[in-house]
């Protein structure tokens, strides 16, 4: 699966079809009192790629994301996921299709051990359901298949020493890995990462972005909303650049950079981001 | 000091029914954090229920039905809208609520079914259920302990209303430990984290809502059968004494509402005692506040200094945000 | 995505509003109707008689009531304002005012010199209670859950602590017996004129303070955004604690003024009335005091209406709360609150 197979032949234009879409989205619209914030005619992600959102601070990438993953609703507009429609879809029901995403402000449920953030993560435990709670037969094989599953993603995720631990106890950075390992116990086909990099120092960001691209390698598409351009020259596959809630290029993340309609939308928002510099 | 009072307290049925109050209480706040402070209304819903229902001839084993049918219709009415709403906000809409249950209780509106602000009287409801009573109709003494076989606060009741707790204490660790539970402590934590993982937060939180409902309806039950059905003894006090039993117990544990409970009383009975030797110019009217202001005191100290509680975990407390 | 009409049913705040904009419409048309059918009324208060018109009488009982109830209400929604806490002790405040009043009537005091000495032992009250608790909680970061749980068990304390201190039984503060007075429509006793007059007198001064003096303006900055108003410059524990010291004190003039409108108090006059001041500032919306002040006049006004035309004026209350939840449930914010955003 190697990177330039799968975009080979796309248009690096804002809205471009792709050969094999997992998520497609039309008309969307978003306004908030009277200001919009998010108005993209028409958007595809690739399947099995890791595709970066960008843009300078207030482009609407953060609601486009929300609106994307069911946590908010916009006025106009309709999507699919997998193929299904995402119209009237609950953030929950989308994370049930496939879907999972991460937040910015990292929610490691500190309360609860590492372990129990895990099981928490996967789906289809009939336990859950209150009846069945009541007969511990009922579930016991299920959460022992949970543990083993979340035991080898906290090894792959070197968190497995911190099973027992309370989550509030861990390091910024490795509540980020929680989260993420937390993401992947649904066996998701689409993950969306909202602002990974936030907040991680530079020690745990190659763990991450080795993790990100691990995730591909297993079939999984990724999607993430970042401000950080050296990840996303890093890893990304394919660039979607938002700017005053519209998408306004896309394409290859080493050319979208040049691209002038970008250059001048972080330029005119006084966006500091050293977008030029091509650091190896 | 009088131990005999203060053990007497201790394993009275009024104890084991607010022990009860507290266990659904546990199922609200100590399970998934909702801010219930109307619980003193579903005890009036329970006791409401069966007492009507008993005094215009219905049997009691339907009247029991009808009260826990109508304490589920309650919780459902008031989770349907206001479960969405920040904690803080569905604190106030339960105190509103109950609030709204006692005036109607107590008014002469509904008179000739609740009784009106003198309640429903002990011997329009009591009887059926005290005349299961396998124990002889007379004073029984057994130990320093001396309760009357069948009326009102009886043996029989204390019976009945300790394996309730007993019951449904257990039914809390059961719930607590499995993958319901889980998803619920999860709620507690950070709801759109649960939403994000697929689970439908607003059914679970409705489920924690109307089974700790049902329970504080059967202690309301309980309590009534030892007391009577008196508006005027569940209102906003009650409800906070509630608060007071789980969070001395430790929230969010099996054992905390029955150590809570227990201590509570027995610290009440023991303020009550030593005030007159303490104070020896208090005047027998001024102890009952003196113990009360006590109680408030403590719930100070409790929230600032140990807000999980005896049995809690530090680790685990619930109380931020 | 977009919704799905099915599906946001439930969530759907513009059906609620429906709902709710309906109840109301309902309930209007049956008190109307009632109005229209004569119902007998139960007059509630001895200071105001029954005037010509019943509909117009009631409407000013409620206006008195409310000015009262916002006199009181008023500091609770500036204490939530600058500081996040519901106060469950602000109507142990309004006791207390009475109460000392009370004490210094009964040491032989006039009845205006016992209300000022009640609205200085209120404040001094306020600025207790922020040097010795509420600024050490907000010393330790004690977040405002635990807050609220901590003014609950305050007003447990005091409430106690005031039966002690007057006793359980209901008391007279004045010995006077109102003579009603005929102004058209209307009548009420001077006593009751006197009362409202030093109501909108008091809550002029707070509206001229937050908006024409610098402490009133850096009130409203901490409001607003305590974090912004410290970066400013602005001392925020300095305004926290004039504005406990003006809440106390508001409510510690209320509460002899409630007395003197029931023509009755007791250790529980305050607590009796919390929820209702809770209704007003919900409903004007939480830390908006003028908001909390029409709020009150509102709630007055239904609670009012409510004693003559509900099946049974002791329903009067019930009313109010219901008015509370509905609040909740369609506009959150109040009347003058801002929505929060939700993305």
């Amino acid at each position: 699966m190697a990177k330039s197979n799968l975009f080979e032949g796309v248009a690096s234009v804002p809205g471009a079809p792709k050969p094999d879409p997992i998520l497609i989205a039309d008309g969307v619209m978003r306004s908030f009192g009277g200001l919009v914030a998010v108005n993209v005619d028409h958007f595809e992600a690739q399947r099995h790629a890791i595709t970066a959102l960008i843009g300078p601070n207030g482009a609407g990438k953060s609601t486009f994301f929300n609106l994307l993953t069911g946590f908010d609703n916009a006025q106009e507009g309709s999507g699919t996921f997998n193929g299904r429609p995402l119209q009237g879809m609950s953030s929950a029901h989308v994370a049930r299709s496939g879907m999972v995403r991460t937040f910015q402000l990292t929610k490691a449920l500190s309360r609860m051990t590492v372990i129990e953030n895990m099981r928490l993560g996967a789906q289809e435990q009939g336990g859950e359901n209150f009846a069945r709670a009541l007969l511990a037969p009922l579930w016991r094989n299920r959460e022992k298949e949970i543990t083993e599953q979340a035991e080898e993603l906290l090894t792959r995720f070197k968190l497995i020493e911190k099973r027992n631990d309370y989550a509030g106890s861990l390091s910024g950075g490795q509540r980020k890995l929680l989260e993420m390992a937390r993401a992947l116990m649904s066996k998701p086909i689409m993950i969306m990462l909202d602002e990974p990099m936030a907040g991680v120092n530079p020690a745990l960001t190659e763990s991450l972005l080795d993790h990100i691209v691990a995730l591909r390698e297993q079939g999984v598409t990724v999607l993430f909303v970042e401000h950080d351009m050296h990840m996303v020259r890093r890893i990304s596959d394919w660039v979607v650049v938002m700017a005053e809630g519209r998408i306004i290029a896309e394409g290859d993340p080493h050319e979208v950079m040049r691209n002038q309609a970008v250059q001048d939308a972080y330029l005119g928002s006084h966006h500091d981001t050293d977008l030029f510099e091509e650091r190896s | 000091m009088d131990f005999n009072d203060i053990l007497q307290i201790i394993i009275s049925p009024t104890t084991a029914a607010f022990a009860l109050a507290a266990i659904g209480l546990n199922f609200h706040y100590g399970l998934t954090g909702l801010l219930n402070m109307g619980v003193a209304g579903f005890m009036l819903i329970g006791m409401y229920g069966y007492g009507i229902s008993v005094s215009h001839g219905v049997p009691a084993w339907l009247a029991l039905i009808i009260a826990i049918v109508g304490a589920i219709l309650f919780s459902l009415l008031l989770g349907w809208p206001t479960l969405r709403l920040r904690g803080d906000y569905f604190a106030i809409v339960t105190i509103a609520a109950a609030e709204i249950v006692r005036i109607i209780g107590r008014s002469q509106w509904l008179k000739d079914w609740t009784g009106g602000n003198t309640g429903i009287r002990g011997k329009d409801f009591k009887g059926p259920f005290e005349q299961l009573s396998p124990f002889p109709p007379r004073l029984i003494r057994v130990g320093p302990f001396q309760f009357h076989g069948t009326l009102s606060g009886s043996w029989w009741l204390i019976l009945v209303g300790w394996v309730l707790v007993g019951v449904f204490a257990l039914l809390f660790w059961r719930l607590n430990k499995s993958p319901w539970g889980r998803v619920l402590r999860g709620i507690r934590e950070d709801e759109d984290a649960v939403r994000s993982l697929g689970k439908n937060v607003y059914g679970f939180k409705m489920q924690a809502l109307v089974i700790g409902g049902v329970i504080s309806a059967l202690a309301g039950i309980v309590w009534a059968h030892g007391n009577a059905i008196s508006p005027d003894s569940m209102g906003r006090t009650t409800t906070f004494w509630i608060w007071t039993m789980l969070l001395l117990g430790g929230a969010a544990t099996v054992f905390g509402p029955i150590l809570g409970t227990a201590l509570f009383w027995a610290i009440y009975v023991a303020i009550k005692q030593l005030a007159p030797i303490v104070l020896p110019n208090l005047a027998s009217t001024q102890v009952e506040p003196i113990a009360l202001a006590a109680v408030g005191f403590g719930l100070i100290l409790l929230i600032v200094f140990r807000p999980q509680g005896i049995l809690g975990d530090k680790r685990e407390i619930a109380l931020n945000g | 995505m977009q919704q799905s009409t099915v599906s946001s049913l439930a969530r759907n705040t513009v059906l609620w509003r429906i709902v709710a904009i309906i109840a109301i419409v309902a309930v209007l048309a049956f008190m109307i109707a009632q109005a229209a059918q004569a119902a007998p009324s139960q007059a509630e208060s001895p200071a105001i008689g029954a005037g010509e018109n019943r509909l117009l009488q009631t409407l000013l009982n409620g206006v008195i009531f409310g000015l009262l109830l916002a006199l009181a209400s008023v500091g609770l929604s500036l204490i939530y304002g600058t500081t996040g806490l519901s106060n469950f002790a602000h109507g142990e405040q309004v006791t207390f005012g009475a109460a000392s009043a009370f004490v210094a009537v009964s040491a032989g005091a006039p009845l205006w010199a016992a209300i000022i000495i009640a609205v200085f032992a209120g404040a001094a009250s306020g600025w207790v209670q922020d040097v010795l608790l509420w600024k050490q909680l907000r010393k330790r970061n004690v977040p405002h859950m635990q807050q609220m749980i901590v003014s609950i068990g305050l007003a447990l304390v005091l409430i106690n602590m005031m039966q002690i201190w007057i006793g359980p039984d209901r008391l007279r503060l004045s010995t006077e017996s109102p003579v009603k007075k005929h102004f058209g429509p209307f009548a009420l006793t001077p006593q009751t004129a006197m009362s409202m007059l030093i109501c909108v007198i008091a809550l002029g001064a707070v509206a001229y303070f937050l908006m024409r003096t610098r402490l009133g303006r850096a009130t409203r900055a901490v409001s607003d955004n305590p974090a912004l108003a410290a970066a400013t410059g602005i001392s925020v524990n300095r305004v926290i604690r004039v504005v406990w010291m003006m809440a106390a004190g508001l409510a510690a003039l209320a509460g002899p003024l409630l007395a003197l409108y029931g023509d009755t108090l007791d250790f529980t006059l305050g607590s009796r009335i919390l929820l209702l001041m809770f209704a007003a500032v919900t409903l004007g919306g939480l830390g908006h005091p003028f908001g909390a002040a029409i709020g009150a006049l509102i709630i007055g006004i239904v609670a009012e209406l409510a004693t003559v035309y509900a099946p049974t004026p002791d329903l009067k209350y019930a009313a109010v709360m219901a008015i509370l939840i509905l609040t909740l449930l369609v506009r959150p914010q109040g009347i003058l609150g801002r929505k929060e955003r939700v993305g």
